[in-house]
């Protein structure tokens, strides 16, 4: 169904059905926002022009979608790369058996379209890295239901890239796009806001995500003692010594899955080990996370009330994490997770580096300017950049393979490396505890290219 | 050893739908949750998030009572209603949006108000194995209380205004097994091992690939004898043993370095802790009868067997955990805890039957495995005894605690008195607050709201500020307010049904404005 | 300056229909490896080898131990460096057949911090030290090779003669070590 985006004639529509939601955007209150004013503008930006990214159709997405879509979000996309299966119908809500194989983003979508017909859901069927700054920009509010710190980190670094920094080093606060990130395990949960730039973010707070459990090899290999070692020494060399299937392990396979698990269970017999199931087979080696539906219910609602604070000013949001546990009684604990003063991620804000004329200006002069400029004083610095995405390595000469390649580099101009005005630079060297990014900033226009 | 049955491991459709949370409590649990039934009164945002939660999951019916027609603004707020409901029953509508979420679940509705069922058919609310409603009014709630608790129906009242949230739980008595806590002590024995046990340490040799717990035991020994038969209690004796079995090593063996991590806590189990030690105390297992739980006599079989056999002891969890060790000695002290837990929990399975023979009962009410999956969890054995929501509406109800709480700034107890008196508004002047004019309802919110707390001798007031929040959101449900309490909801719900997990004892608030919460015992 | 944050007035412009747009910063794990391996400090018995200096994230560690057992051997390793470093360890491999205790013939390596004991404040520098030493000590203690770890905790001069048959290209038992004298 068409959604008609003039506000005209959309907007009295809107005041019957979210008479809810006017309550608490058209009225003043004693604990609003300082920068609240109470008006039907604060709907009307939600359903004219703010928009807002889900990344994640699963568990938290599909909540994710109806929250929003119910707290007069209208201009909705979903990112999702994963197809549905039959596991995932115990709490994605938004599936049904049928659906089992098709996109979960495409589904999610339509189903939240033919139910409220005032919002329109747009699906991306692929991954997040397969979208670039261009698409990213475009919205007001990223919300994460994500199961992956690989993700969020990309997520993360993408949001920070896109933060603009004024010449004295101030934040342009339009280029901000803030991250409502949620994230479940059981009966624990957790919904966190990250305002790129201001407050902690995903990399500022690694250590909040648990390591994988492992176990040390020559254990699996000698001395195993829970089932758990038996099913992982089938697939740590087990499967690689056999490769039985002729194919990388696949978790989604049956056939897979049941020769670890037959494997297993004759390893376990060997050693006197009991207590080993299919079940526990294919937790281990798809490292699944208990999940239920309820759990992921109020996270998701969690993340879609700051969402709608953070649009409306309805309210002061989070500051900045909120942890949630229903398994002995209901606790939820709020704080202000702090931001790492040396993170890589979101402390790094590039420094300006001037550069009088780059056909005439060698990679070794630049190297020197970092060397005796006062600011810097690095004793030897390891150079790359990104060029169409891909990484360079410019110069460095700690590693002598990487030395005797990328030495050429030294005589030629930064014109002819192909290193444009406002360029990245990043720079390793052992007077900074990190890597750190300049900014090329070239005074003449004109860059010759050879 | 017997051999594994042929036929294929692989999981049932069903066991692969419900996979994730089978996980969590269990195929029993799972079982447990698909043969129950529970009744909704009043649809509402909240209360399709409640059964959204229950009904995805797998619960084996549920029931929608409203008499109500669905207008405009219930589409725009509960997802489980479409353009197309507006003007029809509200409880038929919401009850074909929920079923179609599962095929395995029943689905029915009552296109009544609860009022007029209480009236003319009281019954029927008592046969639901868990009742939960929402926008009840005074009247009503207090009937429906003091009715589910006659009756022993396990009852929930919810709330969700504006950013604001409630749950209240009403059970006679609630009994926990399987309390899932997040970390376990490990019961060893070590200062008073079991015959084989003690057997089994003596008899093994200290090698650098035997588990820790075979050095810490053979250091303790020493220690003990060295202190007249005296045990490591305080920090100075354990700091002792510890420096004593590093002067051991030879090399960096592991399982000695184990060993020295593990003195502080690897003593001291065993004895029933405090809150297991009232349930054995509790009347119920003291005055065992025909109509009681099989809970109560497990418990009194298990307390018979501690007392008058073992010394005081639990019976063995029989759970070791894992420690650097070769195989053969690890999974060997593994079979002699195993052992040992399967020979008590044998024991008090006799002990079960004999009881219910002397109580004229059917033997075969107690399974074998319900009694080793007692015994295994022993320690974290709960029993909830709750109170009964009509009494906070009583004239003479007076609680100290909340009067203390009232006192303590930013405590959410005030939200609950707000709450409170919002729907003695109603009550009292007929109409919701706010919902036309906010300034003029704060005035008469404000005095109703302290008319509650004289009423209840308590001298502090409500802040002006929540008050006038409270009339500002004019009775409006905002839909992620309703999702978040209705999630939580949904758990406690299958907390009660599955017997596993402490619930929520017994009140809990939610501000969404501030994303903080509370729980209080009213 | 979070109070004074405001979406209101912000307007978005963007392609929804672009898939392309190459990221224009490098990812955190990105910059952990270039210090990490700019900062390398390498022993006199370790080379590295990047077949394409501009991939830091996939290299090869070649040592060349100047005593103990191996003395006159060289054993190359497999670095891949994965997008979650250094919250998870890189993944390496030997890709030399050796005789070893802690090194299986699929090239499996037992060193505790490329498993279990790995910490983000660990570096390759890290690993490169716990991979020499290795080599000097051999532990039987943890073996991922039974046979070769049984014949060190028995027999020190079999063991000793062992290695060095191996190194020169021969069989042990029923294997075939590829010569890796240097």
């Amino acid at each position: 169904m068409e959604v008609n985006n003039s506000s005209v004639e959309h907007l009295p529509q809107l005041s019957k059905r979210f008479g809810h939601l006017r309550k608490i955007t058209e009225r003043p209150g004693p604990f609003c926002h300082a920068n609240f004013s109470a008006s039907p503008e604060n709907l009307e930006f939600l359903s004219t022009t703010c928009k807002i990214l889900i990344i994640g159709a699963g568990g938290l997405g599909c909540e994710l979608l109806k929250d929003v879509a119910l707290m007069g979000f209208n201009d909705i996309h979903v990112i999702d790369m994963d197809t549905i299966e039959l596991s995932n119908l115990n709490r994605q809500f938004l599936f049904r058996k049928n659906d089992i194989g098709f996109s979960k983003a495409e589904r999610a979508a339509a189903f939240i379209n033919a139910r409220v017909p005032t919002c329109h859901v747009t699906p991306h069927f692929c991954k997040i890295q397969d979208y670039g700054e261009e698409f990213y920009r475009q919205f007001h509010i990223i919300i994460c239901g994500l199961d992956s710190v690989v993700a969020r980190r990309w997520i993360n670094g993408m949001v920070l890239s896109l933060v603009k920094y004024d010449d004295d080093g101030s934040i342009e606060q339009e280029s901000v796009i803030p991250i409502i990130d949620g994230g479940t395990e059981g009966f624990k949960g957790n919904a966190r806001i990250i305002i790129p730039g201001l407050s902690a973010c995903i990399d500022c707070t690694l250590d909040l995500f648990p390591p994988q459990v492992t176990y040390p090899l020559c254990t699996l290999a000698n001395t195993p003692r829970l089932p758990e070692h038996c099913i992982e020494y089938v697939r740590v060399i087990q499967w690689e010594k056999e490769n039985p299937f002729k194919a990388p392990l696949d978790g989604d396979d049956p056939q897979h899955i049941l020769w670890i698990y037959e494997k297993s269970l004759e390893r376990a017999s060997q050693f006197n080990i009991s207590g080993l199931s299919y079940r526990l087979v294919q937790g281990v080696i798809k490292h699944i996370i208990p999940a239920v539906a309820s759990t992921n219910a109020v996270i998701a609602a969690a993340c879609a009330t700051e969402a709608f604070k953070v649009a409306t000013n309805c309210y002061e949001f989070l500051n900045n994490y909120m942890v949630f546990n229903d398994g002995d009684g209901i606790y939820t604990y709020t704080y202000a997770a702090e931001r790492k003063p040396d993170c890589l991620a979101c402390s790094n804000i590039p420094r300006s580096v001037s550069i009088e004329d780059p056909n005439t200006t060698t990679l070794e002069d630049l190297i020197k300017q970092l060397c005796e400029d006062q600011e810097f004083q690095m004793k030897s610095p390891g150079l790359t950049t990104l060029i169409d995405g891909k990484s360079k390595t410019l110069y460095m000469s700690t590693v002598k393979s990487i030395e005797e390649r990328t030495k050429c580099n030294l005589t030629c101009s930064l014109g002819e490396l192909g290193l444009k005005d406002g360029q990245e630079i990043m720079v390793a060297d052992p007077t900074t505890p990190n890597t750190i990014i300049i900014k090329l900033k070239y005074n003449t226009n004109e860059v010759e290219m050879k | 050893m017997s051999s594994p049955s042929p036929k294929s491991p692989e999981l049932s459709e069903k066991d692969k739908k419900y996979d994730r949370q089978i996980r969590l409590w269990g195929e029993h649990g799972q079982r447990l949750l698909e043969t129950a039934n529970v009744c909704l009164i009043n649809a509402s945002a909240l209360g399709s998030e409640i059964l959204k939660g229950v009904v995805l999951p797998g619960i084996g019916g549920f029931t929608i009572v409203d008499g109500r027609i669905v207008t405009e603004e219930d589409v725009g707020s509960d997802f489980f209603l479409d353009t197309q409901s507006i003007g029809q029953s509200k409880a038929k509508c919401c009850k074909e949006l929920l079923q179609e979420l599962n095929p395995d679940v029943r689905g029915d509705y009552v296109d009544e108000s609860v009022e007029s069922l209480l009236e003319s058919r009281p019954d029927f609310f008592t046969t639901f194995k868990i009742v939960v409603a929402t926008s009840l009014s005074e009247k009503t709630l207090i009937a429906l209380s003091k009715l589910l608790w006659e009756r022993q129906v396990p009852f929930f009242y919810c709330r969700s205004l504006g950013m604001f949230g409630s749950i209240r739980l009403q059970i006679k008595e609630h009994r926990i097994v399987e309390s899932h806590p997040d970390s376990r002590q490990s019961d060893l024995r070590l200062e008073n091992p079991f015959p084989t046990l003690k057997q089994h340490l003596d008899a093994t040799n200290l090698t650098p690939k035997v588990p820790w717990l075979v050095v810490l035991y053979k250091y303790l020994q020493k220690w003990i004898e060295k202190h007249n038969g005296k045990f490591p209690r305080t920090y100075q004796d354990k700091e002792e043993l510890r420096i004593m079995i590093r002067e051991g090593m030879t090399a960096d063996e592991e399982n000695y370095e184990e060993a020295i991590r593990a003195v502080n806590s690897s003593f001291g189990g065993g004895k029933p802790p405090t809150a297991l030690q009232n349930i054995f105390d509790d009347k119920s297992c003291n005055e065992l009868n025909k109509n009681c739980n099989p809970f109560w006599i497990i418990v009194r079989a298990v307390r018979d067997f501690i007392q008058s056999e073992n010394n005081g002891y639990l019976p063995l969890a029989g759970v070791l955990p894992d420690m650097t060790a070769d195989t053969e000695s690890y999974i060997n002290l593994q079979n002699v805890y195993r052992q040992q837990a399967m020979q008590d929990a044998d024991n008090i399975f006799r002990r079960t039957q004999q009881l219910l023979r002397s109580l004229g009962l059917e033997e075969d009410l107690i399974q074998e495995e319900d009694v080793h999956l007692f015994c295994r969890e022993v320690s974290g054995l709960a029993v909830f005894r709750g109170t009964k929501i009509s009494d906070e509406y009583e004239k003479s109800y007076k609680s100290v605690h909340i009067a203390q709480e009232l006192r303590s700034p930013g405590s959410l107890i005030e939200h609950y008195v707000a709450l409170r008196a919002f729907e003695r508004f109603q009550t009292e002047l007929g109409h919701t607050p706010g919902e036309c004019n906010v300034e003029t309802d704060t005035a008469k919110l404000k005095s109703v709201a302290s008319k509650i707390l004289s009423e209840w001798g308590i001298a502090e007031t409500l802040s002006d500020d929540l008050v006038h929040e409270i009339c500002r959101f004019g009775g409006a449900e905002i839909h992620s307010v309703s999702a978040f309490v209705g999630g939580c909801a949904a758990h406690e719900i299958i907390k009660i049904i599955t017997e596993q997990y402490k619930p929520v004892n017994n009140t809990f608030i939610y501000n969404a404005i501030t994303s903080e919460s509370a729980c209080f015992k009213l | 300056m979070i109070k004074l944050f405001s979406l209101k007035q912000q307007k978005k412009d963007g392609d929804t229909n672009s898939k392309s747009g190459p990221q224009k910063k490098a990812s955190a794990a990105q910059l952990r490896i270039q210090r990490d391996i700019n900062e390398l400090n390498l022993p006199k018995t370790c080379t590295t080898d990047f077949p394409d200096p501009d991939d830091l994230l996939n290299f090869k560690l070649i040592i060349c131990p100047d005593e103990g057992f191996y003395k006159g051997g060289r054993f190359v390793f497999n670095f891949r460096v994965g997008p979650n470093y250094p919250h998870e360890p890189p993944k390496v491999k030997c890709e030399t057949q050796v005789y070893h205790p802690n090194i299986d013939l699929e090239g499996n390596v037992c060193l505790n911090i490329l498993r279990e004991d790995w910490k983000p404040v660990l570096t390759i520098n890290s690993i490169v030290y716990g991979l020499q030493y290795l080599f000097l000590e051999p532990n039987p203690e943890d073996p991922l090779n039974k046979e070769a770890a049984d014949v060190l905790q028995s027999n020190r001069r079999l063991f000793e003669h062992n290695v060095a048959k191996a190194m020169r290209g021969n069989y042990i038992g029923s294997t075939f070590f590829e010569r890796c004298l240097k």
